[in-house]
């Protein structure tokens, strides 16, 4: 039997095979959220009280919620596709524990509409939801039912995911406690999807530089859809065009350290 | 954090330096960073944003932007593991004498 | 429907799992147990337990892809969430079952090569079955096959494994009572979901009966194979057992037999009318009738 890392030990220190099977594995996923999620029923302190907020600022962070909640949507039914294209055991277990993350988001999410008045929150996104992200969905699915995983893994765990996680970031310095409680806890999860799309696309790209131009081409399609759909976030939270961050930056670093800038 | 003299039983930890000077070791202390298993949190932070000045013995990783920690000041070549986004890294020296980590597929 | 389905929310998923029975386990099981001398001191045992594992493998990789591939089928987002929650306790099954295949001596690159090799044949059709559904998009019988037919059978099996191991066997007993626990929620959802969606499409019924037939030919023949192909392992087992003591006030009954002297025909013969009895019960809840294989297995 293998032995499990030394309590004491150094992470670098292990080698690489002992490392993915450690960051892969469903023991370290649930130890890892139980460290930000304990406590933190639906994502937030149980006790906290609403911010008192305008009619304007509630519906626009009920937009704005509505279409995180299709982003989510979009990543669960994806990544739960992905399961069965998984070219390896631990990218199987990895993805499982990031399907139930995306039901998570999801749910937390629509609690939280619940929270700022919603009655029938699918009914309220199916009506607020952009149709840039609604066409990302539609491509991403047919992407995960055409079997291509290099395609569906870029385009979820690269593209969507950095783009959620810069929103959300920027998004958490000016929320609500309750809201920002919720996107924490949400970016904290979004940490591990992000850099399991970039390193296993990247292992795979050096062993086969030839599917860069492929991708290349199913980026220049899909990032117009999600930069369009975020920048409409933005302005849903009433941000001056000035004081956006560069939406684009994080995820245009994260394509050019995979050679996909062509 | 604090700076603790060489130990020298964890001398072989790091082999990939060319620098043969003696590094410095460092005590870590928990943070408060939650996103990974409580035995491996002491080993990462979360970074503050510009002003935040690293410790010789942290770098950012470029994929998740968590502060990346050993016990051991960091050299070039030294290979560091981001366990919040999974990553496998390298340490490279930039032009202007800052330590990174460069991300190793 | 909704006030049903809430309690399968993520959150309470977090608060009964990991946050419950699965604290401070590793792989399911006491931190530091490790498999029996009994079994890896001998060969004949060793390879037996290699093969009944491989079973397990095999069943729950099933599991994940068809509870994986039904999230995006589910006509709604509670549905979708409980299939999440499913997806990752599938791949925790397997996950834990692919560990005690590494424990029991296989080497980690040869874990594929061994579950393709043992896999029962009739197990991997009676998964062919349930996935084809799956792969049509079907939820109503999609669900049926996963959480009535087969995760009826897994919970059926893991019991009586646990019954058998519970004395003899401590980590694999504690990893199968972990995973018991989850397949209760799993059968709970199938049975409370699909029985409003079959009254809602009555049409339905005929073809999924004929699923269900046709997973449970493929069920009772993989209990053939096994049982009859276990026959001297397992006397060996309770051989080595006695002679250390072990069966010594040991508690092996399940279902009315008593696990530590019954022959294997018995064993076969429990767990199959166990299963079916079951099948039945559950499936005349949500409104279906159990029907019968075509041929006898």
């Amino acid at each position: 039997m293998r032995p499990r890392p030394d309590r004491d030990a150094e992470p670098h220190l292990l080698a690489e095979e002992d490392f993915l099977r450690e960051v892969h594995s469903f023991d370290f996923w649930f130890e890892a959220v139980s460290g930000y999620l304990e406590e933190q029923p639906f994502g937030h302190d149980p006790d906290l009280v609403e911010t008192p907020m305008d009619d304007v600022a509630r519906d626009s962070l009920i937009t704005t919620l509505c279409n995180y909640c299709v982003g989510e949507t979009a990543a669960l039914e994806a990544s739960s596709g992905l399961v069965r294209l998984a070219p390896n055991h631990h990218s199987r277990v990895f993805l499982a524990t990031q399907v139930v993350d995306e039901a998570r988001h999801l749910e937390v999410f629509m609690r939280r509409l619940e929270d700022l008045g919603v009655e029938d929150p699918e009914a309220e996104i199916d009506r607020r939801a952009n149709q840039g992200l609604e066409d990302f969905r539609s491509r991403l699915l047919e992407l995960v039912d055409r079997g291509d995983w290099d395609a569906a893994v870029f385009a979820q765990n690269v593209l969507l995911e950095s783009m959620e996680d810069t929103v959300f970031r920027f998004h958490e310095q000016s929320a609500d406690e309750i809201t920002r409680q919720v996107l924490v806890g949400v970016v904290a999860d979004e940490r591990r999807h992000l850099g399991f799309g970039e390193n296993d696309l990247g292992r795979r790209l050096a062993h086969d530089p030839s599917g860069r131009r492929r991708l290349a081409e199913v980026r220049a399609e899909l990032d117009p859809l999600v930069l369009g759909s975020f920048e409409g976030v933005y302005r849903d939270l009433g941000i001056a065009r000035q004081d956006q961050p560069e939406l684009g930056r994080h995820y245009l670093d994260a394509v050019e350290r995979l050679g996909l800038t062509a | 954090m604090n700076e603790t003299t060489l130990d020298t039983a964890e001398s072989s930890i790091v082999t990939s330096s060319a620098d043969a000077a003696p590094r410095r070791t460092f005590e870590l202390d928990d943070t408060g960073f939650k996103e990974v298993p409580k035995r491996w949190r002491k080993f990462y932070r979360h970074w503050q944003g510009a002003g935040d000045e690293l410790a010789p013995n942290e770098v950012i990783c470029p994929v998740c932007k968590v502060v990346i920690r050993s016990h051991r000041e960091f050299r070039p070549g030294d290979r560091v593991y981001c366990m919040p986004c999974m990553s496998r890294l390298v340490v490279v020296e930039r032009p202007d004498g800052r330590l990174e980590a460069d991300v190793l597929y | 429907m909704a006030d049903f389905l809430s309690q399968y929310s993520i959150q309470r998923w977090l608060e009964m799992c990991p946050q419950g029975y699965l604290e401070d386990t590793v792989y399911g099981h006491e931190e530091g147990l490790a498999e029996p001398d009994d079994i890896m001191g001998d060969e004949d045992l060793r390879v037996a337990s290699i093969a009944l594992t491989v079973q397990l493998i095999a069943g729950e990789r099933c599991a994940l892809a068809a509870s994986s591939g039904l999230v995006n089928a589910a006509p709604d987002d509670a549905s979708k969430t409980f299939l999440a929650t499913q997806t990752l306790d599938e791949a925790r099954h397997v996950e834990i079952f692919t560990k005690r295949l590494v424990d029991l001596g296989v080497r980690k690159e040869d874990v594929n090569s061994t579950v393709d090799e043992l896999a029962n044949p009739n197990l991997v059709k009676f998964a062919e079955v349930l996935l084809e559904k799956v792969a049509d998009g079907d939820f109503i019988a999609g669900v049926v096959g996963q959480n009535i037919v087969l995760e009826g059978m897994a919970f059926s099996v893991f019991e009586l494994l646990e019954a058998t191991s519970k004395d003899l066997n401590p980590k694999f007993a504690q990893t199968l009572s972990g995973t018991i626990a989850d397949e209760r929620r799993h059968v709970g959802f199938g049975e409370n979901r699909i029985g409003s969606l079959i009254r809602e499409h009555p049409e339905r019924r005929e073809d999924i009966e004929r699923m269900q037939s046709e997973m449970t030919y493929h069920m009772l023949a993989t209990f053939a194979d096994v049982f009859s192909a276990s026959g001297d392992s397992m006397d060996r087992g309770r051989q080595l057992a006695a002679d250390h003591g072990e069966l010594d006030g040991a508690d092996m009954k399940w279902h009315g037999t008593d696990l530590a002297t019954a022959s294997t025909e018995d064993m076969e013969a429990v767990l199959a009318n166990t299963v079916l009895g079951e099948f039945k019960t559950r499936l005349g809840r949500i409104g279906l009738e159990y029907r019968s294989p075509k041929v006898p297995a």
